[in-house]
């Protein structure tokens, strides 16, 4: 397993994959700085 | 989080094998606005249908952030009245999280999930004196008080 937290950075993308796979999501909003 | 807990290769392994980790930056319209962002980092968890069970505000730290998540996954089984897979999480919560601020939340929606199952009280009334033993400082506790009535 890749020793990195594979995000992924589109959530259109995420949610085709969630439905696809049955799996939840974790959406992290977080402050770009 | 990018220092802390996002490094820690349990949460790694968590992240990849459990759910669908997505990174959207504050200012990501509309999507912040849809999800009413105020404050980073916020953390939501989301069914496969995209609609949302559980939302934590602030930092977590690894020991606090693995149990968290699974509680978010719990709350989708137990509002898709999924309840023996919400226990089985919640089992897993108590099992190797028991001193994270996620167990009582479980142990008390763990009661609930039982009643819901059965229609059997004895699991709230459990869940009340498990609460009332292992976290008697919590609110849960409080919010459990009642149930320690039934017969």
């Amino acid at each position: 397993m890749a020793h990195t937290i594979q995000w992924e950075p589109d959530y259109g993308t995420a949610l085709k994959k969630a439905q696809a796979e049955k799996k939840p999501i974790l959406l992290d909003f977080f402050n770009p700085g | 989080m990018d220092a802390v807990t996002y490094p820690k290769n349990e949460v790694i392994e968590f992240l990849n094998s459990t759910i669908i980790p997505v990174r959207i930056p504050s200012d990501a319209k509309p999507l912040a606005d849809d999800f009413n962002l105020r404050w980073t980092p916020m953390l939501v968890v989301l069914d496969w249908n995209g609609k949302e069970h559980q939302r934590t505000v602030g930092f977590l730290p690894p020991e606090e952030f693995i149990p968290s998540v699974l509680l978010g996954i719990a709350k989708i089984h137990f509002d898709l009245d999924q309840f023996g897979d919400a226990i089985k999480i919640f089992e897993n919560i108590l099992s190797h999280h028991a001193g994270s601020s996620a167990a009582p939340e479980a142990v008390f929606l763990k009661g609930v999930c039982g009643y819901k199952n059965t229609h059997n009280p004895t699991p709230l009334k459990e869940a009340y004196e498990k609460l009332q033993a292992s976290y008697p400082g919590s609110e849960w506790t409080k919010r459990a008080l009642p149930y320690r009535l039934l017969p």
